[in-house]
């Protein structure tokens, strides 16, 4: 499904009110959007709402083996998905250019500055390490989902826990939760990225760009930076040239975001530490708003079985039972067997054999030919007297089932008259 | 006259022939099509079978393999069925990655493999924690004229009815296995899952063993797998119109019923093969 | 063999729902039972690919996506099942030649997914204010070993059960729309389960019918 254009009216409005120092949803030029962080009932899932933007993170963890070139070292995976929820635009399986450039930079943001460490997920050298799987679902495209992801997957991999593992030996044990704590990543520092977009070539600048700024800014500047004001990865991308002066005003915007995110992260983990503490209720069935219209809850609610046993006895009572008797299949050949055109037909019609024999003749030529190795090995003469072969030419085999046989019950009798009625039919269809 | 009324309006020619409770091709409601079975058909997989429901033609073979059994289930082998549908049985399928009609059928194979029990995969351990079976069941449709997950069943039953394991010794001095091909021996198989599928005309008409233009037509779709014993281990219904209890229950006695058939066919084939070698 | 005994403790988690929670779709809604949780997303009627157009009704793409990894067979054959209950009810003949795309995320798998799928799917296409024939919704039932059942189960109840059942049951009449079993199971036992799942069902639609009571009250 194809996104809707943007009308030109709707583009020339929105850069007028950017001239004029406004934006759509009433913020100020560097004002960020209401986040909100919840976290799911596993450890390591977490959401998070960056205004309308919606955006899942999940951390998965497995043993698996390392890389040749570092055998220490435990192996960070991540991966974006742009569900087609979010966007009509973006369909799914189908590696978009969009969903590549986010890919690579939250990679740049979280990998490659060395927040995680990666040492300490060896387990055996060589052999065995652990890899961390970071699954990003969006689940909502209001802009900015290059911040949201950031926020999500470094907020995730703060709660996630891995499974401990006992050595002993050569065997490596996994411990479930129950018999031993899992163990919470080891991270150094949490690098937060914070976008900018540019418009009229870089003369007003805003942050945290919503879906409709997104389509008509001129360029784009993703600053990742930790607490500690250090710079993590700078991109900017877009095609604009931009001053020292801007760059270096920008980074001093990120750090102040930087420190206000983190702090509500930090927030966040505690609270939810707290929860799951003191046992009470967590997770996403908890955030659900209470209040809002458009949601409803409902308790545990019991479900009446009184005359459920009797309802399913009457039910399989009143059904006709199975007939007992089955009609025998036919075998022609040794490693082959047929049965009939079903079991009752009311087309009891007479029929003359001749017609039959033709039409039985058709459906075996091709089993025939498939089975023609199977026929030659046990050419000779088949115990059984139901069946009678004559060779016609050295090609192909010809049989024919007699009609009549003897050592068959009265109810089967029946069934050889119904194949040729059916064939009598199947014949009639065919003219 | 009949040919093209039958292009122009199938969904009225089909209703015409169920008005007199028959069915294009001669047959009743509820009668199945001539449903053939060779066995062995393929001479170089471990276990073979080629099944005709009618028109519709699958052919089912069975390779195995030897493998390191999972660390979730040292004790056990595994089997993976795999249902392929490829463009030359029927112009609907297309080449390249299997559709989706292809992969439910493959997940509808293996949940009745797992629900039926029909081997239990401890048997296809050979040391625990070291060495197991891996049987593919590849399931190839030849020709495609509806009621797939029939001829599906049956293939892969007689199939691993048909399966010679070869003995695999491990051998005590280099721990590495020695396969010997002379000595076979078949798989026990504990159940006998057989299916029958049905369709629903017009929200309310019941017909059993449905070809492909009747499938199409239909507005539902059921398959009903039974075993010997009368226990259901699939019913199937992926969605379409709403069936009543009741009406769920005339399926099942007519599943039970074609489930005797099958099993005696199988049997008979079986034993046929056995007594001719 | 064991037969199911009647008794007296089965239940449905508490469950509850919350439409309309994300701007970019047409319609969406977010159902949870229990801890399990999905959200569901439509788009729609909108433009078709010519390559998936149905002349005479619209067509109806259904995509599970699971919480870690990409969709496998599993979800495909789950995807086939949620399609082709929406199709029996939504009234796609309304919107012939154009595309409705039901999307439905995992959040949270504790046990009845598909049934949750059901809900969620059923939710979101009555938010997307799509024409439906009737509502449906999804019950899973697990026979335990030693026979009983248990509706809506947890992860850990469908683990040791011997057998799992989930059905879709439509709003008009209370038939079966769609059904996909686990394990064997007795033909008593499958017709206790369709009439418990039957009851059950009529719980979720009274919560259908209050939910949406309260989301209009202000507008009625």
């Amino acid at each position: 499904m194809k996104d809707t254009p943007l009308a030109n009216c709707e583009r020339d409005f929105l850069l007028k009110a950017i001239e004029e120092k406004k934006r759509l949803d009433g913020r100020q030029t560097y004002d960020y959007r209401k986040i909100k962080i919840t976290f799911g009932t596993d450890y390591g899932c977490c959401f998070v709402d960056l205004g309308k933007t919606r955006v899942m993170a999940q951390v998965s963890c497995e043993i698996v083996t390392p890389k040749e070139n570092r055998p220490n070292e435990g192996i960070m995976f991540f991966n974006i998905e742009l569900s087609p929820m979010a966007s009509p635009a973006f369909e799914q399986g189908r590696q978009s250019e969009l969903s590549v450039n986010l890919n690579r930079q939250l990679e740049r943001c979280l990998r490659n500055s060395k927040c995680i460490d990666t040492e300490s997920l060896c387990v055996v050298s060589g052999e065995k390490v652990w890899q961390i799987r970071v699954d990003i679902h969006m689940l909502n495209h209001d802009g900015n989902l290059m911040d949201a992801a950031s926020i999500a997957a470094i907020t995730a991999l703060y709660h996630f826990k891995r499974p401990d593992v006992g050595i002993q030996g050569e065997e490596v044990t996994v411990y479930p939760p129950e018999e031993r704590d899992p163990i919470p990543l080891s991270i150094y520092h949490m690098p937060i990225s914070v976008s900018f977009s540019f418009f009229q070539q870089g003369t007003y600048l805003l942050v945290d760009p919503c879906e409709r700024e997104e389509r008509v800014m001129d360029g784009l500047l993703m600053i990742a930076m930790n607490k500690h004001r250090e710079i993590c990865s700078i991109q900017s991308s877009g095609g604009i040239m931009l001053l020292k002066e801007q760059v270096m005003r920008c980074s001093k915007i990120a750090s102040v975001k930087v420190s206000e995110i983190t702090e509500l992260i930090t927030k966040a983990l505690e609270n939810d530490k707290k929860a799951r503490k003191a046992g009470g209720r967590f997770g996403f069935a908890e955030s659900m708003p209470q209040e809002r219209i458009t949601a409803l809850k409902k308790d545990e609610t019991p479900v009446e079985m009184t005359d459920v046993t009797e309802t399913a006895y009457d039910i399989v009572q009143k059904a006709e039972a199975p007939p007992q008797t089955v009609p025998s299949p036919v075998l022609p050949v040794p490693g082959m067997g047929q049965v009939g055109l079903g079991l009752q037909n009311s087309w009891g019609l007479e029929d003359d054999e001749e017609e039959e024999e033709e039409d039985d003749d058709s459906v075996e030529e091709q089993e025939e030919k498939v089975t023609k190795m199977e026929v030659e090995q046990h050419r000779k003469e088949q115990s059984s007297g139901d069946v009678v072969e004559i060779s016609d030419s050295e090609e192909e085999e010809v049989i024919i089932l007699q009609p009549e046989i003897p050592n068959r019950g009265p109810k089967n009798a029946g069934s050889s008259s119904d194949q040729k009625g059916a064939a009598k039919s199947k014949k009639r269809q065919t003219k | 006259m009949a040919a093209g009324f039958k292009t122009a309006e199938p969904l009225e020619y089909h209703r015409s022939f169920l008005k007199e409770n028959c069915r294009p091709d001669g047959r009743d409601l509820s009668e199945f099509r001539a449903t053939t079975l060779n066995i062995g058909s393929i001479s170089t997989a471990d276990g073979s079978a080629l099944v005709k429901v009618g028109n519709t033609t699958v052919i089912c073979g069975i390779k195995a393999e030897l493998a390191n059994p999972t660390v979730e289930a040292p004790g056990k082998g595994y089997i993976v069925p795999n249902v392929d549908l490829p463009p030359l049985c029927s112009s609907r399928f297309r080449p390249g990655p299997p559709g989706e009609q292809a992969q439910a059928a493959s997940q509808f194979i293996a949940d009745v493999i797992e629900s039926s029990e029909l081997i239990h995969t401890e048997d296809l351990c050979i040391e625990r924690g070291k060495l197991c079976w891996v049987l593919y069941c590849d399931i190839m449709c030849l020709d495609y004229d509806g009621n797939l997950l029939d001829a599906c069943v049956i293939a892969l039953l007689g199939a691993l009815k048909n399966t010679q394991l070869p003995e695999v010794t491990i051998n005590t001095e280099t721990s590495g296995p020695e396969v010997n091909l002379e000595k076979r021996h078949g798989l026990q198989i504990h159940k006998h899952p057989v299916g029958a599928s049905f369709c629903v005309f017009d929200d309310s008409i019941l017909i059993v063993d449905p070809t492909a233009e009747e499938e199409c037509l239909s507005t539902a779709q059921l398959t009903v797998v039974t075993d010997e014993e009368g226990r259901l281990c699939s019913v199937h219904k992926p969605g379409g119109t709403s069936l009543s209890a009741e009406k769920l229950q005339e399926f099942i006695c007519r599943a039970t019923a074609r489930q005797k058939e099958i099993q005696k066919l199988i049997d008979k084939v079986i034993h046929s093969v056995k007594t001719a070698q | 063999m064991m037969e199911v005994c009647g008794s007296s403790n089965v239940s449905l988690r508490e469950f509850g729902c919350e439409q309309s929670l994300l701007s970019r779709p047409d319609g969406s809604a977010s159902f949870i039972q229990g801890d399990t949780s999905v959200l569901a997303g439509v788009y729609g009627p909108a433009e078709v690919k010519v390559s998936k157009e149905i002349y005479d009704r619209a067509t109806l793409e259904v995509l599970v996506q699971p919480k870690v990894g990409l969709p496998s067979v599993r979800e495909r054959s789950q995807e086939q099942c949620v399609r082709e209950t929406c199709e029996a009810s939504l009234l796609s003949s309304l919107h012939p030649r154009s595309s409705l795309t039901l999307i439905l995320q995992v959040l949270h798998d504790d046990g009845s997914l598909l049934s949750c799928f059901l809900n969620a799917a059923c939710m979101a296409l009555m938010d997307a204010g799509l024409p439906m024939s009737c509502l449906f919704c999804g019950v899973t039932c697990a026979i335990h070993a030693d026979g009983q059942i248990i509706t809506d189960p947890t992860a850990a109840q469908e683990k040791e059960s011997r057998a799992l059942m989930t059905f879709a049951i439509d709003s008009t009449e209370h038939k079966v729309l769609m059904s996909s079993t686990k394990g064997s199971f007795s033909v008593h036992e499958l017709q206790q389960c369709i009439a418990v799942s039957q009851k059950a069902s009529e719980k979720i639609f009274q919560f259908y019918r209050d939910s949406v009571r309260r989301r209009y009250s202000k507008t009625l």
